[in-house]
Parts: C-alpha cells; structure tokens; sequence
C-alpha cells in the first residue's frame, strides 16, 4: 500500500499554502510538524481529496485519488482540525449517521460504534447530546468517527487539540496500536506527540517540507545545537534576548538556560543531549 | 433509507423545529380552530364586540335553524329567513336574532337587492326589507354576475367560458348553515399557507447552510456517500418535513372543523357563500381543492427555501432571503399591474386559495385559463424545478 503525492501545491491568489511538495508513504505513522500557517491543513485536505491542489497529484496505490473517487473515500478516515459535528445528535446517533454516509451496514456499524465508543472511553457517554460534551470527549467522538470504516489511510489533522494529558497518551496507544498495516498521517505541534509515536517525521514550514525524517534521524540534526548555561537569575532575561533558550530552570539563586545556537553560546557552555523539541525550536524559534 | 432517518430524526431534534412546530400547531389548530369556534368567532355576542365560551352550543343551535328552511334556496326560503330575523327584531328576540345567519342574509341583500335598500335608515337592510320583493334570487344572481364580468372587462371569449362554467352550478342551491364555511373556506384555509410560510422557513433555512455553520462539510465530503447522497436525503427529509407539517395542521384544523361544525352543509354550492363564484363546486370539494393548494404550495416554497440555503452560507441570511420569496411579493403585489399580481400569484404560498371564488383568469398563448388551475400547479413545479438547482449549487460550493 502506498499512498504518494508529486509536486503539490496549493495557492490562495498570492499566497502559497503548500509549496510543490511530494513524498511517498508506505504503512506507518507520519508526524506532520510544523508552526500555525505551515500548510498541514492544507496539505491533509489535498490528501483527502476536498480541495483541490493549484498543482500537483495525490496517487494512492498508483491511482490519482480525485479519478477514484467514492473508492478512495471507503480507504479513507478523516478527522478534520475544526471538527464539526451535530449538536442535538447523541454521540451514538452522530456516529450511526457518519457510518451511514460511508456505507457501513447498519448492523455491522452498530458493533462498530459500541466498539469505537468503548476504545476512545465513551462508551458510559454513548447516550448523551454531543451539545454537552466537553472539547475533548467532542475530540474523541471525531476520532472515533475517522476510524468508523476502518481505513487503510487514517488521516488526523490536531488529534491531540483539547485532550488532556491522559486522553493524550490513550490516543498516542491507540493509534499506536491502529497503525500496523495501515497508513496514518497526523499533524501537530505538539513535538512530544509526535515524537512519542510517529515512524517517520515531515517537518513544515511555509508550505514546503523542511526536514524528513525518523525522530532519531531527526534529533541527530540538532546534536551539538544545544547547550546549557548556568546564569545569575539577573542576567537570564539578557540572554533570552541574544540567542534562542528552549528552558529555564531555576536553580537557588541562578537560572539554567537551555539554548539552541549553532555555536557555542559562552564559554561555560556545556553541550547536551537534543531532542525534538530542540530541533522544532531551532527551526521555528522565531514562531514559537 | 437509513440515512433518511437519520436525517430525519437529526432535523426534529433540533429545539428551533419543535418549537416552530408548537408555536404553528398553537397558532392554526388551538387558537385558529378551537378557540375560534368555542370562543373568537363564534361565541355569542350580546355586545357586538366581545365573544362568549359558548361557541358549540350556539353552532349547533345556528345549524338547526338553517336547516328549518328545507335545505334548498328558494324564494320562498329567502324570504323566510329575513321574515324570521325581522320578527326576532320586533319582539326583541336577541337569542333568536343570533342564531339566523344574518351575515349571509346581508351579503345576499346587498349584492342582489341593492334597489331595495333604503338610504334614508342606517340600519342594515334585512332590517326593514319588504320580504314580499325579495324574489328572482336566480335571475338577480346571473344578472349580477353579467354585469361584474363586464365591469372586469370579461367580456367576448373569456366572459363566455365563465358563463360556461357557470352554467354547471345547480340551480336552486342547496343550503345549510353558511357561515361555518365561510369561515373555513374564505379565512382559515385562505391563510394556512402563509402562516405555515414562517415556520417551514424557519425550519428548513439551514438545510445546506447549517452545514457550513456547524462547519461539517469536511466530513461529509470524506465519506462514501459524500455531498450528492445527503444532498438528495435532505431534499427528502425537507420535502417530508414540509407534508408532516401541512398534515399536522390539517389533520388538527380537520378535527376541530368535524368536532364543532360537522359535515352540515358539505354539498352546497360555494355560490351559497360567494354569489358570483362561477366555479361548479361544492363546499367538500372546495375544501379539498384548498387543502391540495396549500400542500403543494407549501412543498414548493420547501423546494424554494432549499435552493436559498443552498445559495447562501449564512443561516440568518437563508432565512432572510426565504421570508422574503413569500411576503416580499405580497407586500408589492398591491402597487403592481393586475396582469403582474397574477404573475406573483403563481409564486409557492404568495397567491391566494380563494380564487376559486373568483373569476380571474390568464391568458396564455391565445387561451383563457381559470387562475384556480395554474395557481395549484405553477407552485409546486417551481419547487420541484429548484430541488436540483439547490443540490448542484450546494455539491459547487462543497468542492471549492
């Protein structure tokens, strides 16, 4: 299975959203990194076929995805970033209607909804208007529906937006476990959920993929960016201004800044481990 | 089927349809139909201005006496009733004056009699009226109706096929109890539609622009069924939410006539209560012929408000441009040429059910055709003609 893209781009009159990007994906989870206006939502839609790319083709298993039509929708799960949903249905009911509209048999759609419902923990909730659900049980139930048909490409635009630390690792494992065979793109900012369960790493910035990449592929780019200076508690604010400081951290009466510079910052500068986060800093520190 | 359902139900949870349907249900059946006939219209009034609570009783008692006139429109019963009202008068009979049909009485008097009307006493006629002259109610009526035709211009062809549909209605009338008809024909079946107008808008507004307001359209356009399905099921859900309403209405407004008027007087002519109607009709079929014009205009105005929603992403603005497809016309329609108040007439819910009282016509391609017909049939069609409209421009938007 694979799902590839060749040269998309998308412009908003003179604006470029995504910038003539390609890639091929094979089953595993994709990390799609990047600041607000980085074009992932751009680029996921054009991936899911509702908007329509300036330029550039989606081809999955080799067939462009527009001409496939309803045959790519039944591969397809999608979570949308601004989730919209029907406030008077019950969760139950909404996901019954979603699984109506992607053809799932009724029978065979109501084990699935008990299912769906009972992994993302809302099972107790089934019965309940979404109108009183909080943003993150509103989240789960969107997840829950991009995973009603069982697609073969999962694609999550902010998962993780409004779920609490706890939801977050329960849909970091169930999508951990999900992936398998199966293709699954999410986009984020969160570097920690991304780095907790994404294979392959596509890092955005003004709509073109910047770096790509596994999380230790990735952090290894950032090795010997980052270091750490200890700083009277006075001075720390100064040095915010100078260089790029990922952490400060307070200790009695100084400050242990983490920073990321290509060169050693000050002398008593000690080199440390990067992770992630370091590298997102170092590429969006001015965003961030 | 399912996802018609489905949609279905998710149209009647919301809080906006089922208190537009109270508040309509309230409107036509509980005030426009019981507490009319119990109390508004139909109570006694002593005073004039206000209504007793005893509208059933004085309705049974009002049939009763229009019944003791042998059920034909004679000469001889004409002049009966005026007799009896007169009587009433003089031996200050007030319960008896109330129940004599004195408004049906009057619209008689003064559009057949007019000679007989003395301009010197102010009070109505039947009042005073010698009831030995009230006689060649027939040949009055046709003369009547000869000289309004003409009055209207209705003259040559047109004139000719009225008279010819006239010549349908049997001679005499049959007559029962009037007024009852009067009022579920020429006033509560007249303006269902337009009432029913604000809530089918209402209701069915956010068809396809709420699916922007609650931002779905993503999601929809992923699945397999996609835009072209649910834009077909919501046509559907919103074509059989406007017949669930209109039989909501009628089946309420139906029950209300049956429990206080019954089935009197069912067979009259309408003639018996709009004189130069030239329509060969019977009350029951003129009932039906209304209730068959307000469902098909109330379908097609479904149709219409639709295509709006479909048009525009704003809820407010769909309900906006829906409001005004229907009273927007009737409030120009005054200012405007006759010839195009018929055009606008033709518009779902704008014209009027009570033309087949009337005697209007258009002429389209060299021949005359009776308003009735086109105002039942042009409606609905213009409905019909929008439903695809709306799904083709909603599946545009979808896309972009």
């Amino acid at each position: 299975m694979e799902l590839s893209f060749d040269r998309l781009t998308k412009h908003y009159g003179h604006k470029i959203a995504v910038d003539c990007v390609s890639a091929t994906l094979t089953p595993g989870v994709y990390g799609l990194l990047g600041a607000n206006g980085a074009g992932k939502t751009t680029l996921m839609r054009m991936l899911c076929a509702i908007l329509e790319p300036t330029s550039g083709e989606v081809f999955f298993n080799g067939e462009e995805v527009t001409g496939m039509g309803a045959a790519y929708r039944n591969v397809l799960g999608y979570l949308p970033q601004d989730f919209g949903y029907y406030p008077n249905y019950t969760a139950a009911e909404f996901l019954s209607y979603i699984a109506t509209l992607k053809g799932i048999p009724r029978d065979m759609a109501q084990r699935r909804i008990r299912d769906l419902l009972n992994t993302v923990g809302l099972l107790g909730a089934a019965k309940k208007k979404l109108r009183t659900f909080s943003g993150g049980m509103k989240q789960r139930v969107g997840i829950a529906q991009a995973l009603l048909n069982d697609p073969q490409v999962l694609i999550l635009d902010e998962p993780t937006a409004g779920l609490d630390p706890k939801e977050r690792v329960h849909l970091r494992n169930l999508l951990a476990d999900y992936a398998g065979d199966k293709i699954v793109i999410l986009s984020t900012h969160i570097v920690s959920d991304v780095e907790a369960i994404a294979d392959q790493v596509l890092v955005m910035k003004n709509g073109r993929f910047i770096l790509r990449g596994t999380v230790p592929e990735l952090v290894r780019r950032a090795s010997g960016k980052v270091w750490e200076l200890t700083v009277p508690a006075a001075k720390a604010r100064a040095w915010e201004k100078r260089v790029a400081v990922a952490n400060f951290r307070h200790e009695g009466e100084y400050v242990v800044l983490r920073i990321i510079s290509d060169q050693r910052p000050a002398e008593q500068a000690v080199p440390c481990q990067a992770t992630m986060e370091d590298l997102y800093l170092y590429h969006f520190g001015e965003e961030a | 089927m399912e996802l018609f359902r489905l949609e279905h139900k998710k149209l009647w949870r919301k809080t906006s349809v089922r208190v537009s349907v109270l508040l309509c249900f309230a409107y036509v059946v509980i005030f426009g139909g019981f507490l009319t006939y119990q109390w508004f219209e139909f109570g006694s009034s002593p005073d004039l201005v206000s209504h007793s609570f005893d509208g059933y009783s004085l309705i049974r008692s009002q049939q009763e006496q229009a019944a003791s006139y042998g059920g034909v429109l004679t000469d001889e019963a004409f002049q009966q009733m005026v007799a009896d009202y007169q009587a009433a008068d003089a031996s200050g009979d007030k319960v008896k004056m109330d129940i004599i049909d004195w408004k049906t009485m009057s619209l008689y008097l003064n559009q057949l009699y007019p000679d007989l009307k003395n301009d010197s006493d102010i009070r109505p006629v039947y009042y005073y009226v010698d009831t030995e002259k009230l006689t060649g109610f027939y040949e009055r009526r046709l003369a009547s109706l000869d000289t309004f035709l003409h009055s209207q211009g209705q003259t040559g062809e047109e004139g000719a096929m009225l008279m010819a549909m006239n010549d349908k209605v049997e001679e005499p009338f049959r007559y029962e109890w009037v007024r009852g008809w009067q009022y579920v024909l020429g006033t509560s079946l007249a303006d269902l539609g337009t009432i029913m107008a604000v809530f089918v808008a209402i209701v069915l507004a956010p068809t396809f622009s709420g699916e922007w307001h609650n931002n779905t359209a993503p999601l929809i356009l992923t699945t397999d069924g996609g835009w072209r399905r649910l834009a077909l099921e919501k046509v559907l859900c919103g074509l059989a939410f406007a017949v669930e309403l209109f039989m909501l209405m009628a089946v309420g407004g139906i029950t209300a006539q049956l429990v206080y008027l019954g089935t009197d007087g069912w067979d009259m002519p309408i003639q018996t209560m709009k004189l130069l109607a030239v329509a060969p009709m019977n009350m029951l079929q003129a009932e039906i012929y209304e209730y068959a014009f307000t469902l098909l205009g109330v379908i097609g105005f479904a149709g219409v408000v639709m295509l709006l929603s479909a048009l525009v992403k704003s809820n407010f603005l769909s309900l906006l441009f829906s409001l005004a497809a229907v009273y927007g016309p009737m409030m120009v329609a005054n200012y405007l040429p006759a010839s195009l108040q018929g055009v606008l007439g033709m518009l779902p819910l704008v014209g009027d059910a009570s033309d087949i009282f009337r005697t209007n016509t258009f002429h389209i391609f060299g021949k005359y055709i009776w308003s009735p017909y086109l105002l039942i049939i042009v409606p609905v069609l213009i409905g019909l003609v929008c439903i695809p409209f709306a799904i083709i421009k909603w599946s545009r938007r979808q896309q972009a």
